[in-house]
């Protein structure tokens, strides 16, 4: 009688601790979340290299760009930064602007998100050789007129 | 200078090509009236590529990066043909440098081409009351380059500030186009001695490129 009140001891204990390592392992899970908030850095500098210090900017979400989503000043170099709504995908405009100077970036947030990007610009030696050919027209066009007068 | 795209909006920028439309319409309508009209089309043609790559020149004026515009000069030298020089100027500049934009061409063309025809009417003072001489055409050169370079000063502040979007912090915005008026106060000078100094050159050397203007 008392080796099966023991036997019937053993089994609750067991039978408790089967019970308790669950709870206890519960205890010790965890549970991750995530979502993704690529911030988007942005520089901005004058055609001469000069960054655009103090330049305001705005940046319009896609599903409304005729109302400024975010507006702020950009830093003393040039930069801010600023999380779209991965919620509106789409392309995003950002302008920046100072004393009536600037320019717009188109920006596209979701699939077709791309890492960089830029808005204007060419080389310094495509600027030239493009200057080159316009004052070479100009120059032809005087050339060709001055035949004409003396002929 | 060069106002872009996406500054104005979009009634003011059809406003400003109506208007270049008809100032070239009646600048046109000038030249051809001319006894040659064909005769200027080589100096036209020179000082527009001047006028063009004259704006990818900087000049920097601290806390700002300037560039001179010559629109004082080619009204002084051209006469009506300083209008569609500066149109076609503006385009290429719009294109290649990117500086003013193609939907703000008709805006910029009107900030730089009418006070280059003010610039023509002020150097043809030379001509008025007595004979013509170096000291006149240095002075009236000087005015021509100077107050056609400082009207589009203000015409550019005045278009900038009457048109400001309201989402923008206006304060800060006013005081940036504030600042970059003043830094074009050496500009205004420097621009009239250049017209000055080429104009009294011109008179010593090849007179007969005056006479029209």
């Amino acid at each position: 009688m008392c080796m099966k009140w023991r036997i019937a001891a053993c089994l609750f204990f067991v039978f408790i601790l089967g019970l308790g390592v669950p709870i206890k392992a519960l205890a010790h899970g965890a549970k991750i979340e995530y979502t993704v908030n690529v911030a988007i850095e942005l520089v901005a500098a004058y055609d001469n290299g000069e960054p655009m210090a103090g330049a305001q900017f705005v940046v319009y979400a896609p599903d409304d760009p005729s109302t400024p989503w975010l507006t702020g000043f950009c830093d003393d170099e040039g930069r801010f930064s600023f999380v779209p709504d991965t919620s509106k995908p789409g392309i995003w405009d950002v302008q920046v602007r100072q004393a009536g100077h600037g320019d717009i970036v188109h920006i596209p947030i979701g699939e077709d998100a791309a890492v960089t990007g830029s808005a204007g610009g060419y080389t310094t030696l495509q600027i030239v050789l493009m200057a080159l050919c316009v004052v070479w027209g100009t120059v032809g066009t005087a050339l060709y007129f001055s035949r004409r007068r003396r002929a | 200078m060069h106002i872009p795209d996406g500054i104005l909006p979009v009634p003011v920028t059809a406003a400003g090509y109506a208007a270049t439309a008809a100032v070239t319409w009646y600048s046109l309508r000038k030249i051809n009236q001319q006894e040659n009209p064909r005769r200027e089309i080589p100096k036209a043609s020179l000082l527009t590529a001047a006028f063009f790559v004259v704006s990818w020149i900087h000049i920097p004026v601290p806390p700002a990066s300037v560039h001179l515009v010559l629109n004082g000069l080619l009204g002084a030298m051209l006469g009506y043909f300083a209008f569609p020089a500066i149109l076609i100027g503006l385009f290429f500049q719009a294109v290649m440098f990117q500086h003013g934009g193609l939907t703000t061409l008709g805006v910029n063309a009107i900030i730089m081409g009418l006070p280059a025809l003010v610039a023509y009417y002020i150097f043809r003072l030379r001509k008025s009351q007595n004979k013509e001489s170096s000291r006149k055409t240095a002075v009236f050169g000087f005015l021509a380059g100077a107050v056609a370079i400082g009207m589009s000063v203000v015409m550019f502040v005045v278009i900038l500030l009457t048109f400001l979007p309201a989402d923008l912090d206006v304060g800060a915005e006013r005081v940036a186009i504030y600042a970059l008026a003043i830094a074009h106060l050496p500009i205004i000078a420097i621009e009239g001695v250049i017209t000055s100094l080429l104009a009294v050159f011109l008179q010593r050397v090849r007179p007969e490129l005056l006479e029209r203007v």
